[in-house]
């Protein structure tokens, strides 16, 4: 039993990534739109999942509260508000869908071909593992969020500041398109 | 104890998953999920790569990209409704306006 939560403890990235794989999965197969929105849902947890497992903590908690907290529910609220009151979808996929998943496919196993020339073949170099010492500088056993908000406020002030006016932008454009046409 | 290489492919393999469904679907909301399943895929890496660096660079850029997610998200959904209200539907290839 020891044993087996040790391999769990070991693995949890891989876990929670091939359960973000299959999250995503659901949200581009299922019939139903809410079933799609549910999909995500599965997967921006388990890609919070992947960042604690990578040692982002304040990054998959922030993941939590925008995807789960934030999105989800805007999804959700656009899902009601459009898809409920119209009948089924005849047609899930496009007609052109066929040529779409042959491109994708193509495209993938060529990619394949590529990674694993590159970072598994016989030229690649030895496989990197992300050890511990290796996050010195993200402080993840003190305080991860005054790591990133160092980082953020320190050396990144301009980008962070360009964010805030395009969200306010967003916002407005949002309310602006969205509003109908009498005022 | 994580290898660099399981963080590129299961991230490559979300990316890829995000373009089908982008290509494949007719739902306008469904391919807004699928660009955000994209974006995703990206932070992953980004993640991934400041942990290898150990720099907090990395992690400050994931942070802006979620920002921008989320205003991308507010500007879809509500070309989204507007089209509803316009043109009575969200399937993609149903509306060809600019179709000559």
């Amino acid at each position: 039993m020891e044993h087996f939560i040790e391999t769990i403890g070991r693995n949890l990235f891989a876990i929670f990534g091939v359960m973000a794989l299959v999250g995503a999965l659901l949200t581009i197969g299922s019939r139903s739109a809410i079933h799609s929105v549910l999909g995500f849902l599965f997967a921006m947890l388990n890609i919070a999942g992947c960042f604690l497992a990578l040692e982002a903590e304040f990054l998959g908690v922030a993941q939590i509260l925008v995807y789960a907290g934030g999105i989800v529910v805007l999804f959700l609220f656009v899902v009601m508000l459009v898809e409920m009151s119209k009948k089924r979808e005849g047609e899930v996929f496009q007609l052109q869908s066929r040529y779409a998943v042959v491109a994708v496919a193509v495209g993938v196993v060529m990619f394949l071909g590529v990674f694993r020339k590159v970072l598994f073949g016989a030229a690649s170099p030895e496989a990197l593992v992300l050890r511990p010492e290796l996050a010195r500088g993200l402080d993840v056993a003190h305080q991860n969020a005054q790591a990133v908000s160092r980082g953020l406020f320190a050396d990144y002030l301009l980008p962070f500041e360009i964010l805030s006016v395009i969200l306010l932008v967003a916002l407005v454009g949002a309310v602006a398109l969205a509003k109908t046409e009498r005022v | 104890m994580v290898s660099l290489n399981a963080v590129l492919v299961i991230s490559f393999l979300l990316f890829s998953i995000g373009i089908a469904g982008v290509l494949i679907r007719r739902n306008a909301l469904i391919i807004l999920m699928c660009v955000e399943l994209m974006l995703n895929a990206a932070n992953l890496n980004f993640i991934a790569f400041a942990r290898h660096s150990g720099s907090v660079s990395g992690q400050a850029f994931a942070l802006l990209v979620m920002g921008f997610a989320a205003a991308e998200v507010a500007v879809g959904l509500a070309l989204v409704v507007a089209l509803y209200r316009k043109r009575d539907t969200v399937q993609v290839d149903d509306i060809n306006l600019l179709k000559g």
